[in-house]
């Protein structure tokens, strides 16, 4: 009896291990990888099988993994040379992976091509594009104009961005209070507020935009140096901190996730929002009131930020041309174009839609741009042709590092116990070791 | 006469066959799922890599503590959020399960509907149970805010958003998840022999005497292990860090467990890491060490010793 | 007659003790349900009315709705199914090792037993966590097995885990030692002493490692994310995590999907529930 729930034991564990996979065939199986909601998901299936369908040379397999676990799956992956042939990736590891040669090369992709992709975002290490972005997403305003309406302020002009002074001035004449005060009222109650007049993100990659636009910035242009400490950035983020501080404009944030536009004026609690474009198809899509969008207040120079998560070739595999050949069909605009950028949750990637105004309108023209087209190309299109630079994770390494641990120093920023010139003294050291990497 | 050592150790011997049959499974698990993997962590923390596949080690020797212990900006502050952490989870969780399970083991009416009750929340998928909380612990958005701000007009309250609360709020969410500890108490209270306690009763000891020279003594050993558990999963704590707060404000709910994480899974230093994880299996050896060996004074034994 | 009336009098004395009880036991399970209560609040309204400056107690449209619209992205029955697959075996596995090993430590002598046990000990030190990387690597580098739901299952063979060895061990050595003695003069060996003895003393402790093996995996999103990539094999959790998604988080869903996910869980709870009374009866039978 003990023998052979022993020998049970022992001959379940043995014969489990020696389970085999045995596939071979003449079609090439190449695996990508993906992050997202099951609606994302039921999208990048639907592509994948539609390059399944064209070809018989090459068949895809998705491997769906949980946003949140994302990162850490495919860093175990790394680890255990079992990553994917191709994936989606998060843009603050894109060159890490490169640098540490887990990127295939990808230089030939557009080799030829008509129209390339946007140079801004392109990743780039040493000056050679090491991955593009499956799409574009810049920093904007979004309001809401039945707010507006109600306390009776012009809507913000979609060409002429506020200075910073006017946009905190607009932004207290749209909080009230529980009695119906605004915040430029002496009977203001700020421990009764119902609405605040803005929402400026505090997720820490996007504070980035407000150092450029203060005049400073985190880092060299040519990513030579960390540049974070300095009066300009410092007073860049304390005006952001102050808007919930001392202006009491803007609700309190923590700056932990991408719920900036979600939380705030898509649920109709807030008059004005910045956030990323993605948001015009995953929640402004949902708002009950009509909204428009316009360009981010400027404290000194106009500027916003752009980026994407990029489509990737991992280079553990032993498939790489069919993998690239892949993501290459992938993010031509077509393959993505009903579920992702009709939608206005991605902005095309290739120039000529940004300045050919037949493919802008082609792009535009559809009702889920409900602000109109006039509105959108000029606070939005042109605004991203124009004005965007690259975030820092497109020309600096060790992003994802550096965000986090300037993101843990700001926490008490945010609640007002320190100021953000102390954060930066205090953090600036570790950031340059971070930058620098060791 | 001269026979009886003989047999005694023919007894013995088949005595270690059977108990090594027994073992066997677990003897498999703890080489092949726990010592050899701890010995390569081990192995790995004097080298720096980058998880490249098998490529890139580099033996560092010792930089890897060196830096831990000097300019790392997390590790030290870690290591105390999370022996403050784990203080209040631990004492808050045992005066609230042993109340629970004494309340519990009373007569009352529907005993299995209230006990099903207190266990509820530590059959909840754990991510989702930060999430719920966060809807109430929520600075903008959450019900405790909305009833100090809004119905007493107080100034809004931080909670998991305020570097001196964070510890203690995420310590009352542990303390609500002892529902295992709940349950263990009481099955280790019913088997308390009712004769005992109904013969002191005959002698005229009161509820405390008998709470406390009865119930307390033949429920040592359950006492300890729910503290060992307890102690143990809350030294390791990284839920809610992971689901909530992302180790802020600062660094004010960075745990140990965590800062582990992040350089392994989310910066790729996997030597680095592996070095938090050898100076996390230390501490949890030097508390767990002090437990065992302050329990040979309270912990009472009735059915054998171990020390065989 | 002075007796009597002592009597009666620690009857009513017992009769207000357990209404006290009986008040705090309901006063701390409202207490202990408000965070459930608001979970399942949250799964009846829409995400907006959740970032509502106005914070209400009850879902102001009771929107059972959401729960179809959930189903649509969370294939309940799927991944119940997927995730039984993984935790019936395992937790079949774990309590059966488990009891084996507790039984060994409590019960026998051996030469190595304290160097064992002390192994035992050391292992819970260890966060799981620490060992995915090198286990991680044994599982698909060398025994080929990612993709398949053997890493997950096969650690459960292994002893169940070192809390749940010490546990029976402790709930053994509270039994005392003459039954099992008496037995072993009846020329009882020792699976017969465990089985006949043993394991219907500790059956409470039994379910309760059993309960801990279940909520353990239950939860165990990171290893199910390493090692689950086909959608169609997702676990209840892998599944309820897809709705934290890259650009939006569908909490309203996420609530639903979670009061879903109560239902096994408060299932085997119940199941294992009637022991717990049984334990009492064998109590009084041991007195």
């Amino acid at each position: 009896m003990k023998k052979l729930l022993a020998i049970l034991l022992c001959v379940l564990m043995i014969s489990s291990i020696l389970v085999v996979n045995a596939a071979a065939e003449d079609v090439v199986e190449i695996t990508y990888s993906y992050w997202g909601t099951p609606e994302e998901a039921a999208s990048v299936q639907a592509v994948a099988d539609k390059f399944n369908s064209e070809q018989d040379r090459i068949h895809v397999t998705v491997l769906a993994i949980p946003n949140e676990e994302y990162t850490t799956t495919l860093n175990s992956m790394a680890a255990g040379n079992q990553l994917p042939d191709c994936g989606i990736m998060n843009e603050n590891g894109v060159l890490d992976f490169a640098a540490d040669g887990l990127l295939a090369d990808i230089s030939s992709m557009y080799e030829g091509a008509a129209s390339m992709p946007l140079d801004a975002i392109t990743f780039k290490a040493d000056g050679k594009p090491v991955a593009y972005s499956a799409a574009n997403e810049i920093l904007f305003l979004y309001y809401n104009k039945d707010m507006f309406d109600a306390a009776g302020v012009a809507y913000p002009d979609p060409k002429t961005p506020y200075t910073w002074d006017e946009f905190v001035e607009t932004a207290k004449l749209l909080t009230l209070d529980g009695n119906g005060n605004n915040a430029a009222s002496p009977d203001f109650d700020a421990n009764n507020i119902v609405q605040y007049g803005c929402n400026v993100d505090n997720w820490t990659w996007q504070l980035e935009v407000w150092a450029l636009s203060n005049g400073g910035a985190w880092f060299a242009p040519d990513g030579s140096a960390c540049t974070i400490n300095t009066p300009e950035v410092a007073e860049s983020i304390q005006n952001v901190a102050d808007l919930y501080l001392v202006d009491h404009v803007m609700q309190f944030r923590d700056g932990l996730e991408d719920s900036g536009v979600q939380s705030t004026i898509a649920a109709g609690n807030v008059a004005m929002a910045t956030g990323g474009t993605w948001n015009v198809g995953t929640c402004m899509n949902l708002a009950t009131f009509p909204y428009g969008v316009a360009p981010l207040p400027v404290m000194k120079e106009e500027v916003t930020i752009c980026t994407g998560g990029p489509q990737v070739v991992f280079a553990q595999g032993s498939h790489q041309a069919e993998a690239m050949e892949f993501i290459k069909w992938y993010t031509q605009e077509e393959n993505s174009w009903d579920s992702l950028i009709a939608t206005g949750i991605w902005m095309p990637i290739l120039e000529e839609y940004y300045v050919n105004e037949e493919l802008t309108h082609k792009w535009v023209d559809n009702p889920n741009f409900s602000m109109g087209y006039e509105n959108f190309k000029t606070s939005v299109v042109d605004y991203a042709h124009d004005y965007a630079v690259s975030t820092c994770w497109y020309y600096v390494p060790h992003t994802n590092e550096f965000l986090e641990y300037l993101r843990s120093e700001l926490g008490s920023v945010w609640t007002g116990d320190i100021s953000a010139a102390d954060a930066l003294n205090h953090a600036e050291a570790h950031l340059i070791e971070i930058f620098e990497g060791y | 006469m001269a026979r009886r050592p003989k047999h005694r150790n023919a007894l013995l011997r088949s005595e270690t066959r059977t108990a090594y049959l027994c073992l066997i499974p677990s003897i498999i698990g703890l080489i092949f799922l726990t010592y050899i993997p701890l010995m390569e962590v081990f192995g790995l923390s004097f080298f720096s890599w980058k998880g490249n596949g098998f490529t890139g080690f580099k033996f560092v020797g010792l930089d890897n503590y060196i830096r831990l212990l000097t300019t790392d900006p997390y590790f030290k502050q870690s290591v105390l959020v999370t022996i403050y952490y784990t203080f209040m989870a631990v004492i808050g969780s045992m005066i609230y399960s042993l109340i629970i399970a004494l309340l519990l083991n009373r007569k009352i009416p529907a005993r299995g509907f209230w006990r099903a009750i207190f266990y509820l929340p530590y059959l909840l998928p754990a991510v989702a149970v930060y999430l719920g909380w966060n809807w109430l612990y929520n600075i903008n958005y959450g019900l405790f805010n909305f009833v100090l701000n809004r119905v007493f007009g107080l100034p809004r309250v931080g909670f998991i958003n305020d570097a001196k609360l964070v510890a203690p709020s995420l310590a009352l969410i542990s303390v609500w998840l002892s529902g295992n500890l709940i349950v263990i108490f009481l099955a280790g209270l019913q088997n308390v022999p009712r004769t005992y306690l109904d013969a002191a009763e005959v002698d005229g000891a009161n509820a405390w005497q008998r709470f406390w020279f009865i119930t307390i003594p033949v429920m040592s050993p359950i006492i300890f292990y729910n503290l060992l558990m307890a102690l143990i999963t809350n030294l390791q704590v990284i839920t809610p860090a992971l689901a909530l707060t992302k180790g802020g404000p600062g660094s004010s709910s960075r745990f140990v467990s965590y800062v582990m994480y992040q350089y392994a899974f989310e910066n790729r230093k996997f030597g680095y890491a592996a070095a938090v994880s050898v100076m996390l299996f230390i501490l949890i050896g030097i508390f767990t060490a002090i437990l065992f060996a302050t329990s040979r004074s309270w912990m009472f034994q009735q059915g054998g010793d171990d020390n065989e | 007659m002075n007796k009597s009336s002592s009597l009666s009098g620690k009857r009513n004395r017992e009769k207000v003790v357990n209404t006290v009880c009986f008040v705090l036991v309901i006063f701390f399970s409202a207490l202990c349900l408000l965070p459930i209560w608001w979970i399942f609040r949250s799964s009846l309204m829409t995400n907006n009315q959740l970032y509502s400056n106005n914070v209400p107690f009850f879902p102001p449209d009771w929107l059972f709705s959401n729960y179809p619209q959930a189903l649509k992205n969370f294939p309940f029955w799927t991944y119940l199914k997927n995730t039984m697959t993984i935790i019936v075996p395992s937790v079949i596995a774990g309590t059966v090792t488990a009891v084996l090993g507790g039984y060994a430590f409590a019960r026998m002598r051996f030469p190595g037993k304290r160097f064992l046990f002390t192994l035992v000990i050391g292992s819970m030190f260890l966060p799981v966590m620490v060992t995915l990387i090198p286990l991680y690597i044994m599982w698909t580098n060398i025994l080929k097995l990612n993709g398949t739901y053997w890493p997950l299952i096969l650690p459960y063979f292994c002893g169940g885990g070192a809390f749940n060895i010490y546990l029976i061990r402790q709930f053994i050595l509270t039994i005392p030692r003459e039954l099992d003695e008496a037995a072993t003069i009846d020329g009882a060996g020792h699976f017969r002493i465990l089985l006949s003895i043993i394991v219907p003393a500790i059956k409470a402790a039994m379910i309760v490692v059993a309960l801990l093996l279940f909520t353990q995996m239950w939860n165990d999103l990171i290893q199910q994310s390493l090692y689950i990539h086909d959608a169609k094999r997702f676990t209840i959790a892998l599944g309820l995590s897809q709705f934290k998604g890259s650009l939006k988080q569908d909490y309203s869903a996420i609530m639903c999907a979670t009061c879903m996910s109560f239902a096994p869980g408060i299932l085997f709870y119940l199941m294992g529930q009637k022991y717990f009374v049984e334990g009492i009866a064998l109590t009084g039978l041991k007195g």
